[in-house]
């Protein structure tokens, strides 16, 4: 049976461990709060593009947009994931999720290529590859540091350019997506070439534009933004459901440590209770021998 | 009745106002739009974007995007966009000199070429925004 100072050593060691799960949660839940709040401001950009698109691509001949290098889809020999991760641990499932979620893919798409390159963002996806013997083309550490537009927009141009280049034929995104702050799910989106095909919209067919240089032309300009928009909301939403992640773990770890100490607790007095008995007891005892 | 202009970038909703005239940089020469436009849009060059409202200007530094007018209501897609006030010029001459000394080393044959010289051009918008 453990002593009494066992125990309140434990007891103690719970509490501090307590203390800095509650106050990791509390940091999550800022920061949660802020990446939303990023995501919701990318909104009316992120709409007007489209519209914008779709307000050029309505205009096009059906076979003139397809035939955009970016939309057109080809015999696709070689593939990249890029698979977001976070930089740091303590965040639940968050890493591990999307990571067997690339695996799932990998193995589903062998048929599909000859070849599958991984790329990684964030210390977390490469760690867990490397660790797996997985060969990893390219690492982009420091994009999670500081999230700017300029990084997504960095990471876009580097894979349109081999996209077009030839180098690859198909690239995906492996993330989190946000759905609230307790759910994530793990997704992996075609990245080029574009899927979607921006459909016509039906209220900016009806207005006769002026284009400036040309139609072609501003949709050769506008399907990089396009790509470039969807980068940045994969790791958007893959901060936010970090955050999100990691509050909920960093939660029921708070919540775990409660119940450890209250157990803990009432094995203490228990323990002391009998020690202070056993002590009476002792007293009494020697009390009756002495008369 | 006026036009209303709406700037937005890729990180935020930079303004929402209503202007009696607005003067941008497109592709093809610099442009201005009042009441009535025809229906136009036009891909940006990184420059000086000035609306007025109530005879006063307003300048913002814009770092190339769209532009589109139609039924009075003109939107521009800006990949950076801030009001001239905003600007720090110190900062912005040194993110100038920067540019310039990367493109400079660089060849016109050099694959990041196009990329460094509109960062070029974009830090040079800043900058002379800023500096009235």
């Amino acid at each position: 049976m453990p002593s009494l100072r066992d125990i309140r050593n434990r007891i103690g060691s719970v509490k501090s461990t307590r203390q800095i799960t509650k106050a990791m949660k509390m940091v999550s839940a800022a920061k949660l709060r802020r990446a939303q709040d990023a995501i919701l401001k990318t909104r009316p950009y992120a709409q007007l593009l489209e519209q914008t698109l779709a307000r050029v691509a309505a205009r096009a001949a059906a076979d003139e947009v397809v035939a955009h290098p970016l939309l057109a889809p080809r015999v696709q020999h070689t593939a990249e994931v890029v698979v977001i991760t976070s930089d740091r641990g303590l965040a639940g499932g968050f890493n591990s999720n999307i990571a067997r979620r690339t695996q799932r893919f990998l193995v589903e798409n062998t048929d599909r290529f000859e070849r599958v390159q991984l790329a990684t963002v964030g210390r977390k996806g490469r760690d867990f590859f490397r660790a797996r013997k997985v060969e990893v083309r390219k690492d982009f550490t420091g994009v999670n540091a500081a999230l700017t537009y300029e990084k997504a927009e960095d990471l876009a141009r580097e894979y349109t350019e081999r996209y077009l280049s030839g180098e690859v034929d198909a690239v995906f995104l492996a993330y989190n997506e946000f759905k609230s702050a307790i759910s994530q799910k793990p997704v992996v989106f075609q990245l080029l070439p574009i899927e979607t095909a921006p459909g016509a919209d039906a209220s900016g067919a009806a207005i006769d534009f002026k284009y400036e240089p040309s139609r072609e032309g501003l949709l050769r300009d506008l399907l990089p933004r396009h790509v470039a928009m969807q980068v940045w909301r994969a790791l958007l939403e893959s901060a936010a459901s970090e955050h999100g992640a990691r509050m909920s773990a960093m939660e029921s770890a708070t919540k775990n440590a409660e119940e450890m100490i209250a157990s803990l607790t009432l094995q203490y007095n228990r323990a002391r209770q009998a020690y202070v008995t056993k002590e009476l007891m002792e007293i009494v005892s020697g009390a009756e021998a002495l008369k | 009745m006026a036009l209303t202009l709406d700037i937005v970038t890729p990180e935020r909703r930079v303004l929402s106002v209503a202007a009696d005239e607005v003067r941008a940089p497109g592709v093809a020469g610099g442009f201005g739009i009042r009441l009535n436009h025809e229906p136009f849009m036009t891909a940006l060059e990184p420059g000086r974007l000035t609306y007025v409202e109530g005879g006063r200007e307003h300048h913002y530094a814009v770092g190339g995007g769209f532009l589109q007018v139609a039924d009075n209501r003109v939107i521009v897609l800006a990949d950076t966009a801030e009001a001239a006030a905003d600007i720090d010029v110190e900062r912005a001459k040194r993110a100038f000199d920067e540019a310039q000394d990367r493109l400079l080393r660089l060849t016109e044959q050099d694959g990041h070429y196009a990329e460094e010289s509109a960062r070029v051009r974009r830090a040079a918008a800043r900058l002379s925004v800023a500096g009235r």
